[in-house]
């Protein structure tokens, strides 16, 4: 994928293999692959949320927290994000693929 | 572990080896008689027909070391035979075929021209593997995470503890009663529940679900902060080491907690893992019973303890059989009564049950990204069968199918809605 001049590679499951390269052009980007035509404040503020978290603990924060944190509701997450907090949210922060059955 | 020196690695390939083809009886390991009709039963052949994909060849990849070690010609004039010697770099080119091409679904078995369990022959090369510390990364992961911290997504305690509060404040307000809540390390209740750990991190409206449920059928019930994971990954990366510790710790953690039955929420491999393979590994009868939720359901309803009204779920649903639960686990009939009783307009997908196709998604395929393409690839059989239904609902008692299911939908452009089987039980409840 090309965002802004940069080439953008992923692994077969379309997460970001180099996280650093992310930025706000390139979450609208992979956020348009996920059926997200125009990344909405709260679709924001939950990206914004898991990135930092991401960061700070190098874990991908609960579906809890992002509730908390971004007042939203568990229907609300999965409204927004038709893939789920895993393979939506988060991939659109661009973070590596969490482990396990997600 | 520290990455063993290339004696070393083929010296444990072959005790490895010689010991699961102990246990596979050499019959499985070396009758094939190459007839070819496996394909046609591979959810991975039929969506992509090379020959490394042919389940005959995926297990001939392991067969070829069982011949070199353990057969006479194999011994004296191994290239006659087309064995192989175990070397690193052979072990290297099995990854593939064991872990990559193969979901260990087991159909191929079922439709076997002369009875083989191609499915377990696989099994032992993952074994192989595993022995070996050749295990793909993401696999291996999710192995680790569940050896060092209790759970396969590496939840921290207290976030498991403010989940189940912050779940059972919601399942107050939505039900309007005090008593609907998730209980946790509460002493000498009747059932312990394991979950799957995607449901506390990501998707916990079917625990929310399973807790409203057992609220209306008034169980005695607790999870473990400790040991709350249905799932089994040692039991997909071939580490029976790893899958028979696991096992012990939800004995010994029931038996702490002091509840007369372990009750495995919606999980196909963790059911047979839990309740078929457990006791090869400990090599110890459980003092408990263990059972799928599914049958607790069914008893509910048989019972009498909970109402539902149908009505509530107008939608057509349709289901999939998880192959760990239903093809090699034996529960195939408690879902369809419980789902008979829930929704209006159930219709079954075809073929269905033991027969069923996988949906690609098994054998930890999940975990292990390198192969993402080869698996929603392979999901195009079950996409299909899930059109031709007409449903808008998807059924699966198993968390593992149901991300995959969720990807199909996505991929394949269905238009349906995945829900666990418990989380279609609480939508048609009706409160006493």
């Amino acid at each position: 994928m090309q965002v802004d001049g940069k080439e953008i590679e992923f692994d077969k499951e379309g997460f970001m293999l180099d996280p650093n390269l992310w930025d706000d052009n390139v979450a609208a980007a992979i956020a348009r692959e996920e059926g997200v035509e125009q990344m909405s404040d709260q679709h924001w503020s939950i990206v914004n949320y898991i990135r930092n978290h991401w960061k700070q603990h190098d874990l991908a924060p609960s579906v809890r927290m992002i509730c908390k944190e971004c007042g939203v509701s568990v229907r609300d997450v999965y409204k927004l994000f038709t893939s789920g907090p895993a393979r939506g949210a988060c991939r659109i922060a661009g973070l590596p693929k969490p482990d396990g059955c997600v | 572990m520290p990455a063993p020196d290339d004696a070393q690695m083929v010296f444990a390939a072959r005790r490895t080896l010689a010991a699961a083809a102990r246990g596979l009886a050499a019959y499985h390991a070396n009758a094939c008689v190459k007839c070819g009709l496996c394909g046609q039963s591979c959810h991975v052949f039929l969506a992509e027909p090379q020959p490394e994909n042919l389940p005959a060849a995926k297990a001939g990849e392991v067969i070829r070391f069982y011949r070199r070690y353990h057969t006479l010609l194999g011994k004296l004039l191994p290239a006659l035979v087309g064995a192989r010697d175990l070397t690193p770099q052979a072990l290297n080119q099995l990854v593939e075929a064991v872990y990559g091409r193969c979901t260990g679904c087991g159909r191929c078995g079922l439709h076997c021209s002369i009875g083989l369990d191609v499915a377990s022959v696989i099994r032992a090369g993952r074994q192989i593997l595993a022995a070996v510390g050749k295990v793909p990364d993401g696999l291996q992961r999710t192995v680790n995470n569940q050896l060092e911290t209790g759970n396969q997504m590496a939840i921290p305690r207290d976030e498991f503890i403010s989940t189940a509060e912050w779940l059972s404040e919601d399942l107050q307000l939505e039900t309007g009663r005090k008593d609907a809540v998730i209980p946790v390390d509460q002493p000498n209740r009747r059932v312990l529940y394991l979950v799957n750990p995607r449901e506390v991190k990501f998707f916990p409206l079917s625990l929310s679900a399973a807790a409203g449920v057992f609220t209306a059928a008034g169980e005695s019930w607790t999870l473990s902060s400790k040991i709350y994971d249905v799932t089994n990954y040692g039991f997909f990366s071939g580490d029976d080491a790893a899958a028979g510790e696991l096992v012990r710790r939800v004995v010994e953690e029931a038996q702490a907690l002091g509840v007369q039955e372990i009750i495995l929420g919606e999980c196909g491999h963790g059911f047979r893992a839990f309740r078929w393979e457990g006791p090869n590994w400990t090599r110890q009868a459980y003092p408990l019973p263990v059972r799928s939720v599914l049958e607790l359901l069914d008893e509910y309803f048989a019972a009498g303890r909970i109402r539902v009204d149908p009505a509530k779920n107008p939608e057509r649903v349709t289901l999939h059989d998880p192959c760990n639960l239903v093809r090699w686990g034996g529960v195939s009939e408690p879902q369809r009564r419980v789902l008979g009783r829930c929704c209006a307009n159930f219709a079954e997908m075809h073929p269905n049950r033991h027969n069923n196709y996988c949906c690609g998604g098994g054998g930890g395929m999940l975990s292990m990204s390198e192969f993402g393409q080869r698996r929603v690839a392979s999901g195009q059989l079950k996409a299909e069968q899930i059109r031709r239904t007409g449903a808008k609902i998807v059924a699966t008692p198993c968390h593992n199918c149901a991300d995959q299911l969720l990807e199909i939908n996505k991929h394949y452009k269905l238009g349906v809605e995945i829900k666990t089987v418990v989380e279609l039980v609480y939508g048609a409840l009706v409160w006493p």
